[in-house]
């Protein structure tokens, strides 16, 4: 049967998007279209100080207001759990359980009224008084307290140090990035019910079985007690990965009122309340020969985070032990910076090294490309700083430290096509027509700067489950607990399956978003199509396998006896792969078997070498020479994550210093593409996130109070059109082995490298070198 | 949201009433401004809600030299008008260089020129010092996030910039705006409409509460004249300015003539700049004409660390309209 190397590199250029009927008539309805009856709408309170205390709630005048059902504070919402333990997506604090304040923009109250305006208008009337301490709010505010190697992955092979006391150039620089807000469209929404001490909550996330687990625990109740509904997501970029205080509260409004209930964030609300991108800063050292061999990488990254709700203000710094802390306080996300930074040159000598600075900020959040996207900023604008040191072409400095196998292990990629993406980017580019000499190239007042940077993504898989049924009248059914935000899961799935059952795309049903359905992983980390495809794909061939078994003994079938190896799925039919006309229909054989249908349960997981490579990795930074041997000897692959190049013509008005992008080429190694009109979206999709952490983003803090400044659409700047040049997507390489469909994410991928390419291009265009995200006109004046 | 009354008022008269009479009364135009601030924002809190948008405010009229518009035309209309395309370039550019096609469908002439700023601090009622809208508070912005802030007309009291781009080139057109008020007409030069913020940056204009804006007489440039607004920002599109400049001048035998210049994005109100025009007037087409210019109408400015890099950069903006107005033809 099909296998990766078997299929075609690509399932075609595009099957349109199967849930894109019914959300364009309205039909897909997200958290917030859910209407159920005898629904009460809630309202959130948020306090006005970043760090302190509450002394006096005064809620009467909202109490008495017309609609108002109940108000809850921390002084009667009865005690709730915290979520059980989770490195990736720590719980959040339960909400709403003590006068501590630890971020401007905590919840303070939840009002629960009749309709939602209601509730809004009593919001405002309540009055809290705070007794306020000094917040830290900044990365080099000296109160604050950071840790070293918070994540037990701080990474180094040979000795950096001492490679570059001897190294013929060196360069380095300080870089920062700016906090940014995921902004999906869609506001998140979350509606509680209870039946009894059951709970069904429809909920705006990408990680529904995470959400069950929390409010499960929040509410001492079994998992199986909660139900967490999710089929259409309005966007999520990661601000779905973590659960979230305000599904807590809208559980806890619901159980108050004996209602079920919706609760609907606002936009300012969604700058505090579902995460964010910390800001970062981080010091790198790049050491090279003459020629352009790199000799050395010395990396630090420092991210920010929130205290957390269990020490609320400014303290010593701690001095727990890294592992202790990190299982100790585990109220935030690792947010690891220089991660990618031992994979993605060969070089012998390297360290890589992160910090975690803790502020009075609300929780932080991974957003697309989380940590690599900062660290890629660095690492590709300092190589082509020392592009300009060497008078070497950037390109072929990348190409001279390329890294055939992966550099910290010395194991063998399972597949990498980066090479390709420089070769075709720079020819669809027109690499080759570039003036290297800064400031040399013009259009009328414009300067004209090219810029390009390189990308080594992180590969990731989780384990998935999911479930395929087959209908006597032909048609299927598969199903898995996942999201779909937008990327196109219900369809590329649909696809998978389909290929595999051989049944045409419209015979094949995709069913998503319920907690009731197998589980799946969040869709997040670019692993969602691998884990649930590769679960789709084995769960399919499990069920023509159960299909074959059936008529295994059938002297009726002309299939009996034979093997999946020996049969082909096409138009609805099993049939000999030598001879077609010997076959049958799903329908003939489940009739002839008097069944309705066949179902059958199935999953995937990732390979031993996902884990092995970390492993593996941190074992070459603790045991050197020795190290490498070990894991050498283990003789693994390591799974690759995508591979890819940018290539960014910019305008800079050096006057005015506004700064256009003319256009950008991305050439992505994707392994296997299967939807192409998909994964094209998802790389646009990508780069417009890309242009708006070079230039736009940026999440403004007050100074004084901790307040987000500018908490709208219309003050956080994001990309418009007219800021969006044209995009050439172009893919590269082919399916990968690692899975059994062949593929790579592109979900964040599409976002990486494009910061570098800009800052590169700008330098081509003016000669100024900007370290510091996002480039806004002041920066250029 | 606090409920609130709201009337659809049938002629000018009645609205103009129901209005002056109830201190707690507000008009509603296209409401982009207005709506934002009640329900997002919950900063204004009228009881009653005076829906003008049925109002007869909506010609535009050509009058010998003068284009009479209706307050309740909108921002496309005026954008898409013969006359101002023809004759009117800077208006038309201020325009359609603001807000969206979508908000210029709605959003009116009279509510442009009566928005109120964009100042988030003003915009967040849980921010609690604001001077504009609690007189007295003091001015949080001024310690805070304020690169989109003014530094003409400022002061410790209040950085605020009027942020309307249409205001730009019509005060350096001089256009007048006629007031309804009850019982009583008056037209007011739009450059005496605003006020300085001083210590009270609550009062943001001259007129009374109840007044109507009916109509702006925008006077049409003479023949021969170039115009044209530049409006520097960092998006492409829908961001309101970090510095603009409206300029219109005529050129005689290689000298400037006439010359009208006012900024936006800088001032806590539309800025004309006679400083500039006199140093524009009988003067030689070049840079250092442009720079002196912008010199002199730059100066005496107000700034905090987020808006230091407007001082340059108006002076750039003015220079670089010029460069390109007299470049052309
Ligand atoms: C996201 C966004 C971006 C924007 N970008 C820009 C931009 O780039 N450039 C720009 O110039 N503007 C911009 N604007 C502002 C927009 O142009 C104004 O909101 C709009 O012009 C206001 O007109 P309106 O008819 O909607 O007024 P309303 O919101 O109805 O009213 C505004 C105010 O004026 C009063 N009012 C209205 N009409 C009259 C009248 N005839 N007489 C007396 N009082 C009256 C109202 O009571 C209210 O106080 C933007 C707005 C938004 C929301
Ligand atoms: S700048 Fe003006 S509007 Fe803004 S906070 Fe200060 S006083 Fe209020």
């Amino acid at each position: 049967m099909t296998m990766a190397e078997a299929v075609p590199a690509a399932l075609g250029p595009g099957v349109d998007r199967v849930d894109g009927r019914p959300k364009v008539l309205g039909a897909a309805h997200y958290p917030s279209d859910v209407t159920l009856p005898g629904m009460a709408h809630a309202a959130l309170v948020r306090s006005t100080i970043a760090a302190g205390s509450i002394v006096r709630l005064d809620t009467a005048r909202a109490a008495d207001m017309l609609g108002v059902l109940t108000v809850i504070t921390h002084e009667n919402a009865g005690r709730l759990q915290k979520g059980k333990r989770n490195l990736f997506f720590p719980p959040p604090a339960a909400p709403l359980q003590d006068a501590r304040i630890s971020y401007h923009g905590q919840y303070v109250a939840v009002i629960v009224a009749e309709t939602r305006q209601q509730a809004a208008a009593a919001a405002r009337l309540i009055e809290v008084t705070y007794d306020r301490d000094e917040p830290v709010l900044t990365l080099d505010d000296a109160a604050a307290s950071s840790q070293s190697n918070p994540y037990f992955i701080d990474m180094k092979r040979g000795d950096a140090k001492a490679a570059m006391a001897t190294a013929e150039v060196t360069v380095e620089g300080t870089f920062t990035t700016s906090p940014e807000t995921h902004n999906p469209l869609g506001p998140f929404t979350t509606v509680a019910q209870w039946h009894g001490d059951t709970l069904t909550v429809y909920d705006s996330t990408q990680n529904p079985f995470h959400v069950r687990a929390v409010l499960a625990a929040s509410f001492g109740l079994a998992e199986d007690d909660v139900r967490v509904l999710s089929p259409y997501v309005g966007g999520g970029f990661g601000a779905g990965l973590r659960s979230w205080p305000h599904t807590i509260l809208a559980a806890l409004a619901a159980r108050v009122v004996a209602r079920p209930v919706q609760l609907s964030l606002t936009r300012p609300e969604m700058f505090t309340g579902v995460g964010h991108r910390p800001s970062t800063m981080q010091r790198l050292t790049i050491a090279a020969t003459r020629d352009g061999k790199l000799v050395a990488i010395d990396h630090e990254g420092t991210s920010t985070a929130s205290m957390g709700h269990e020490a609320p203000t400014r303290k010593p710094p701690t001095r727990k032990a890294p592992l202790q802390s990190l299982l100790k306080a585990p109220d935030e996300q690792p947010y690891p910076i220089t991660a990618g930074t031992a994979a993605a040159y060969a070089c012998p000598n390297v360290a890589a090294r992160d910090k975690r600075v803790r502020l009075n900020i609300a929780p932080i959040a991974h957003m697309r490309a989380p940590g690599e996207a900062e660290g890629n900023f660095a690492i590709e604008s300092l190589l082509d700083e020392l592009s300009y040191e060497l008078g070497m072409d950037p390109i072929d400095l990348r190409l001279r430290n390329y890294a055939e196998v992966q550099p910290q292990t010395g194991l063998p990629w399972s597949s990498k096509a980066l090479r390709e993406c420089y070769t075709v980017g720079a020819e669809r580019f027109g690499w080759a027509q570039r003036d290297p000499t800064v400031g040399a190239m013009r259009d009328g007042r414009w300067l004209v700067g090219y810029g390009m940077a390189g990308v080594t993504f992180n590969h990731y898989q989780a384990k998935c489950h999911a479930r395929a049924t087959v209908h006597r009248d032909g048609t299927a059914h598969v199903c898995s607990g996942a999201t779909d935000i937008g990327t196109g899961t219900y369809t590329v799935m649909t696809q998978l399956a389909a290929e595999v059952l051989g049944l045409p795309v419209d015979r094949v049903e995709f069913e998503l978003g319920d907690t009731r359905l197998p589980q799946a992983p969040q869709a997040g980390g670019s692993g969602l199509t691998t884990a649930l495809g590769s679960a789709v794909h084995n769960t399919c061939v499990a069920l023509v396998q159960r299909v074959l078994t059936l008529v295994s003994d059938d002297a009726d079938s002309p299939l009996r006896g034979c093997t999946i190896e020996d049969v082909v799925a096409h138009q609805g039919r099993l049939q000999h792969a030598d001879d077609e006309s010997r076959g049958e229909t799903y329908s003939e054989i489940l009739g002839r078997h008097g069944l309705s249908e066949l179902t059958v349960d199935g999953d995937s997981a990732p390979s031993r070498a996902e884990a092995g490579v970390i492993v593996g990795s941190l074992v070459v930074s603790r045991l050197g020479r020795f190290g490498r041997k070990l894991v050498g000897a283990s003789h693994a692959t390591v799974p690759a994550g995508g591979f890819g190049a940018r290539f960014v013509e910019v305008r800079v008005d050096p006057e005015l210093g506004v700064l256009r992008i003319a256009r950008i080429v991305s050439v992505n190694d994707a392994g296997r593409v299967v939807n192409e009109k998909l994964a094209r979206s998802q790389i646009i999709g990508g780069t417009v996130g890309g242009i708006g952490m070079a230039i736009f983003e940026e999440t403004v803090r007050d100074p004084d109070s901790g307040r987000v400044a500018n908490a709208t659409l219309s003050d956080y700047l994001i990309p418009v059109n007219a800021d969006v040049p044209d995009i050439d997507v172009v893919f590269v390489g082919g399916p990968d082995p690692a899975n059994p469909i062949g593929v790579k994410g592109v979900g964040e991928i599409g976002l990486v490298g494009v910061a570098a390419a800009i800052a590169n291009g700008v330098y081509h265009a003016t000669g100024r070198r900007i370290r510091s995200l996002p480039i806004t006109i002041d920066k250029l004046l | 949201m606090r409920p609130f009354e709201y009337i659809r008022a049938d002629d000018v008269a009645s609205a103009v009433g129901l209005v002056s009479s109830d201190p707690k009364a507000h008009y509603l135009a296209g409401g982009t401004t207005q709506i934002d601030l009640m329900l997002k924002d919950g900063v204004l809190e009228p009881e009653r809600l005076v829906d003008i948008t049925r109002l007869p405010l909506r010609g535009i009229r050509r009058h010998g030299d003068v284009l009479h518009v209706g307050a309740l035309v909108t921002m496309e209309e005026l954008a898409a008008d013969v006359t101002v395309t023809e004759q009117l370039p800077l208006v038309r550019e201020a325009l359609l260089g603001g807000a969206s096609t979508q908000l210029r469908n709605m959003a009116t002439i009279g509510g442009n020129l009566l928005q109120r700023t964009r100042c988030r601090y003003f915009r967040d009622p849980t921010v609690l010092s604001c001077n504009k809208r609690s007189p007295g508070s003091g001015c949080a912005a001024i310690s805070g996030a304020a690169r989109m802030h003014a530094i003409l007309g400022a002061s410790m009291h209040c950085i605020a910039v009027h942020a309307s781009d249409l205001c730009v080139p019509l005060v350096a057109l001089d256009a007048v705006a006629h007031i309804q008020g009850v019982g009583a007409q008056r037209r007011i030069p739009l450059a005496d409409l605003y006020v300085l913020p001083g210590d009270r940056p609550d009062v943001e204009n001259v007129l009374q509460h109840g007044e109507l804006l009916t109509t702006i007489e925008i006077p049409l440039l003479p023949a021969g004249t170039r115009s044209g607004y530049l409006k520097i920002r960092d998006r492409s599109s829908y961001e309101f300015a970090l510095t603009s400049a409206a300029v219109a001048l005529a050129i005689d035998d290689g000298v400037i003539t006439h010359p009208r210049v006012a900024f936006g994005g800088v001032g806590t109100i539309p800025w004309r700049s006679p400083e500039a025009e006199a140093v524009l007037r009988g003067a030689s087409v070049n840079t250092q004409t442009f720079r002196a210019a912008a010199d002199a109408a730059i100066h005496d400015t107000f700034t905090v660390t987020g808006t230091a890099f407007k001082v340059e950069l108006a002076k750039r903006t003015l220079v670089r309209i010029l460069q390109t107005l007299t470049e052309a033809g």
